[in-house]
């Protein structure tokens, strides 16, 4: 790979945008050519110092504008035309502001999964937006695994993997309580830049994992696995890749642990 | 979207629940837009009023992006009603959003810099800058979000990152921006 080959790749690389055996090319090339790893690292700096920026966040007024115009919609109560064909959902604390927030949850799926995937994904996707929408996302607020880990102790029947990802990019936020599928579950809040992370937890019913499958819906990404002997749910505003790496990041943290 | 549609209570409970979330990213890019605060705040409220307008011509996928587009489309629509962009040429540095007790006053200055730097770019690169790392959007979301080929975001990613390290490099010392030496 020449130097003006591997130069046009270095923001697709570092932005995530290469194919796997690009960026396998794109590693090897690099070594040799000192200009493309500056630029690089340049690339990296940025990013790193932009992300760092403050989060805006619309002012009360523009909130409460919005707000009323789509109250007064509603109040008019019109009859739903018929190319309103999705239910209807009254989730009017969904109002407050999610876009800024990555919350994983850890819950209870087990076995029930396959025939109410549908269900059980809008009550993970409403966990996670109770983490993005208040601002109580967390009831314990620790990036120390070892604070969280004990305060599910007693209010939850089970013991669910508490681990710090800051190293990977996700730090921890804190946990909380959230009721999935009639039950209390432990989930846990984890930050990705400015979004948040839910990751719902809860103890398998096989021993056996299953690999991360990510699917997309309304904005939002989950990620849904089994490891550890625990089932893995994470509703976040991520991009699907990064929820990968979410996924693989936790996984490698649970195995180091036993 | 030419068939804006009178929205019913369905509908506005639907956006609600879709689109609402995004409203601090409408916001936000629209600041970066306008680098105005009382500007932005027009624009995002005219934005999520045309964005209500045309749900019915939503099809699924990613909300923010096409909720961004309408924002970028309704900032281009009233700089061109309001005539010459008075605003383009005067970019001041933008105040600090609050007090941020978190962190110690080198980084709120270092950050200081970083969006006076970022404001300073041509609109081009700017928008494609704050949508790939403040909105974290793929290359196809901001293509879809900007209306560009895929080609043309990269290069002005590309080519944004190089002028905003040029212009971090006058403003801040080597120990404050950590960017490597040419």
């Amino acid at each position: 790979m020449d130097c003006p080959t591997c130069e046009s790749l270095v923001d697709a690389y570092l932005d995530g945008e290469l194919s796997a055996i690009q960026s396998a090319e794109f590693e090897q090339a690099l070594p040799g050519c000192p200009h493309c790893a500056t630029r690089l690292e340049e690339a990296r700096v940025l990013s790193s110092l932009l992300r760092d920026l403050p989060a805006d966040t619309a002012p009360d007024l523009l909130r409460a504008r919005i707000d009323r115009e789509l109250r007064a919609i509603g109040a008019k109560a019109r009859p739903a035309s018929p190319r309103q064909s999705m239910p209807r959902q009254p989730m009017r604390w969904m109002a407050m502001a999610a876009s800024l927030i990555v919350a994983v949850s850890i819950g209870w799926m087990g076995g029930t999964l396959s025939t109410q995937g549908g269900r059980d994904r809008d009550e993970l996707v409403a966990s996670y937006l109770r983490v993005a929408s208040s601002e109580h996302t967390v009831d314990v607020v620790s990036s120390d695994r070892h604070t969280v880990k004990p305060w599910f102790a007693g209010r939850i029947d089970y013991s669910p993997p508490v681990h710090d990802l800051t190293s990977d990019g996700f730090p921890l936020l804190g946990g909380r309580l959230d009721v999935f599928d009639g039950r209390k579950v432990s989930v846990l809040v984890y930050r990705r830049n400015q979004h948040k992370v839910a990751l719902t937890l809860l103890p398998a019913s096989s021993a056996s994992g299953v690999p991360v499958s990510v699917t997309q819906r309304d904005g939002f990404v989950m990620g849904q696995w089994r490891h550890g002997g625990f089932e893995m749910r994470a509703v976040s505003d991520i991009s699907p890749a990064e929820m990968e790496s979410f996924a693989s990041a936790l996984d490698r943290a649970v195995d180091a642990d036993r | 979207m030419s068939d804006a549609l009178r929205p019913d209570s369905g509908t506005a409970e639907r956006f609600r629940t879709v689109m609402l979330p995004h409203l601090d990213a409408a916001y936000g890019f629209a600041r970066w837009l306008t680098r105005d605060p009382v500007q932005a705040q027009d624009v995002a409220q005219e934005a999520m009023l045309r964005a209500l307008r045309y749900f019915h011509a939503f099809r699924g996928g990613p909300p923010k992006p096409w909720l961004l587009r309408i924002v970028r489309n309704t900032w281009h629509d009233l700089r061109t009603k309001r005539g010459a962009d008075e605003s383009l040429d005067v970019v001041e540095d933008r105040p600090a959003d609050g007090p941020d007790p978190e962190e110690n006053a080198l980084g709120a200055d270092r950050r200081r810099h970083v969006a006076a730097a970022l404001a300073k770019l041509p609109t081009d690169l700017r928008e494609v800058l704050v949508l790939r790392e403040i909105e974290d959007f793929s290359y196809k979301e901001i293509a879809a979000a900007l209306d560009l080929p895929i080609g043309t975001v990269m290069s002005r990613l590309a080519r944004g990152r190089q002028q905003l390290a040029a212009e971090l490099r006058s403003r801040l010392g080597r120990r404050d921006h950590g960017l490597p030496d040419l």
